[in-house]
């Protein structure tokens, strides 16, 4: 009897080296391209393709970061950045809150018909959509302007969902209370309910400040002026202008997914409950 | 009037009014917009004019968009992958191991950084004098070294890795939710019957999985067929037309070319593409219902 426990307690062991060891495996293989630019952009006038490979540094030197910081006006892509995706995640929250609220608890004609609508769009996507955006926002005669940028995704039917899934979980008492009191519906929804929604509205706003910051390909084709870039899309830019300067372009790409990478470590909890959220089985 | 204002209803619309509007213009306009400008010439330069079936007849003698067709397609054989691999990844995350949110977290980080990024890396490390050529000729995997993306015959597939590499914490994460709603009593009873390992996560977990692995296949199916980013930035659909996907190829007739009319017409093609493929899965996994939401 007692050999047998002591097999078994053997064995859990040994299942649990192995766990880790497939873990740190895969850790390895996720991490380690970053790690790797990392040790390439603290290493100046080392050669990306050194023989061997370094992937730790074996000095370190902020030169690229100062050099590059110095080439590339960062600033003003941060800039460019920053007010790109907070118009985003502002108006997808907003936006998505208001459309999301009557669909979960209003009893009105045609719910169920604007709810079928969206649910279709899902289903047909378009593949064209970007060339009927482009000649839209050309008629709106907001080609060059962020408003262009933003105004396509805007608000998605995604977010929606996801915020009428939220919204119907909300007890319908509070509206009844909200209204003996005689509270306007807006007053209802602005004071009552939101406060009790804000991790969805924390997901959306995660989701949106991440798509829009990763965005590269709508900001080149909507904004004529590469000055008004956000740094995703600079970065190509960047890698087209001097290819040969692996340290500098290393350094620049660096500071352009450290800001996202930061924000999504001291906020992956709400994240990572949002997207398993997303789909219920 | 004044019931009618101060009606649910009215208020209802006058929430959504905003939300709406903008998906209408789009959301619904580069649907609906997209057909009749399939059957025109529309383009910036010239005059246009109904052209009526010319640009689908032009579609499928146009060798470059087949090619492309072609390649989209080849590119859904990195769905089942994704999927095969993101479970096992789930299952070895799910355990409740010192440290194991670390890990989950470490494995997430290639889905929040931009592909611009990504695309940057991989093309340092697969270029022929790079990491990947030096550790593979140093366990003997090859003998000398490969320019793995301007090769035609592998750089398709090297696309099709780096789109795996970054997708794969995606689809963990949301394969971890179904697991995790999986009762362990299941398991237990599966152990005091004797089952191995192995055989309870085929007879127990992947079918309690069912409506997330349709969701996953149909999320990831559609972005391996409308495959963009990677392909563009890394690619541009060479060398010769090896990678080129149909959604490079549309953006260069539409937004490079300005031939929005025939970009159209191909777009038009592949919804219908997509369209089938998505009903095809649903077929496959019938019996799981899907509620996405």
């Amino acid at each position: 009897m007692a050999t047998t426990t002591y097999a078994k307690k053997w064995l859990t062991g040994v299942r649990l080296a192995v766990v880790y060891v497939l873990l740190l495996a895969l850790a390895l293989f996720m991490m380690g391209p970053f790690l790797w630019l990392l040790s390439v952009s603290l290493m100046p006038g080392k050669n990306v393709f050194a023989n061997p490979p370094a992937i730790l540094p074996t000095f370190i030197d902020f030169d690229n970061y100062v050099k590059v910081w110095q080439f590339m006006s960062f600033p003003k892509y941060i800039y460019n950045t920053v007010v790109i995706a907070a118009l985003g995640v502002v108006s997808n929250v907003v936006l998505s809150a208001l459309t999301a609220y009557p669909l979960a608890t209003f009893r009105f004609k045609g719910r169920n018909f604007v709810f079928g609508l969206l649910v279709a769009t899902m289903i047909i996507p378009s593949s064209t959509a970007m060339i009927v955006h482009y000649l839209t926002i050309q008629w709106l005669h907001l080609t060059g302007s962020f408003l262009g940028v933003v105004l396509p995704s805007a608000v998605s039917v995604f977010n929606i969902f996801l915020m009428r899934q939220t919204f119907l979980s909300v007890p319908t008492d509070i509206r009844d209370s909200g209204k003996m009191d005689g509270a306007s519906e807006y007053r209802i929804w602005w004071q009552l309910v939101l406060p009790l929604v804000k991790p969805a509205i924390a997901v959306i706003s995660l989701l949106e400040m991440m798509a829009f910051w990763n965005n590269f390909l709508w900001p080149i084709v909507v904004l004529d002026d590469p000055q008004k870039y956000p740094l995703a899309a600079a970065l190509t830019f960047l890698n087209g202008q001097f290819s040969y300067n692996f340290g500098w372009i290393a350094a620049g790409t660096m500071i352009s997914v450290l800001p996202i990478i930061i924000v999504f470590l001291f906020t992956q909890r709400y994240y990572m409950e949002g997207i398993a959220g997303a789909i219920k089985g | 009037m004044r019931r009618w204002v101060r009606s649910e209803a009215f208020s209802a619309w006058t929430f959504m009014a905003p939300g709406l509007a903008l998906i209408a213009v789009f959301v619904f306009w580069p649907i609906i917009y997209g057909i009749p400008l399939s059957f025109t010439d529309y383009s910036v330069i010239s005059e246009t004019h109904y052209v009526g079936l010319d640009n689908f007849v032009k579609a499928f003698q146009d060798h470059n968009y087949l090619i492309s067709l072609w390649n989209s397609l080849l590119y859904v054989i990195v769905v089942p992958v994704i999927q095969v691999l993101s479970i096992l990844m789930a299952i070895l995350v799910n355990g409740n191991i010192p440290g194991v949110k670390i890990f989950r977290t470490a494995y997430y980080i290639p889905v929040v950084t931009s592909m611009v990024a990504v695309a940057l890396i991989w093309s340092w490390l697969l270029s022929s004098n790079g990491v990947v050529n030096f550790l593979l000729m140093k366990i003997g995997l090859i003998h000398e070294q490969v320019s793995w993306l301007s090769t035609s015959s592998t750089a398709l597939f090297v696309l099709m890795f780096i789109t795996m590499w970054k997708g794969l914490g995606y689809y963990m994460m949301l394969y971890l939710a179904g697991l995790q709603g999986i009762p362990s009593d299941l398991y237990e009873a599966a152990r005091v019957d004797g089952a191995s390992r192995w055989r309870s996560i085929w007879s127990i977990t992947v079918p309690l999985l069912r409506p997330h692995i349709l969701f996953c296949t149909l999320i990831s199916l559609m972005g391996a067929i409308r495959v963009f980013d990677e392909v563009y930035i890394l690619t541009k659909g060479g060398p010769g037309n090896s990678t080129l996907t149909s959604s490079v190829y549309i953006f260069q007739k539409g937004l490079e070319q300005f031939n929005f009319g025939y970009a159209s017409a191909l777009g038009l093609i592949v919804s219908v593409l997509i369209g089938a493929l998505s009903v095809l899965v649903f077929r496959f996994n019938r019996r799981g219902g899907v509620h996405p939401y």
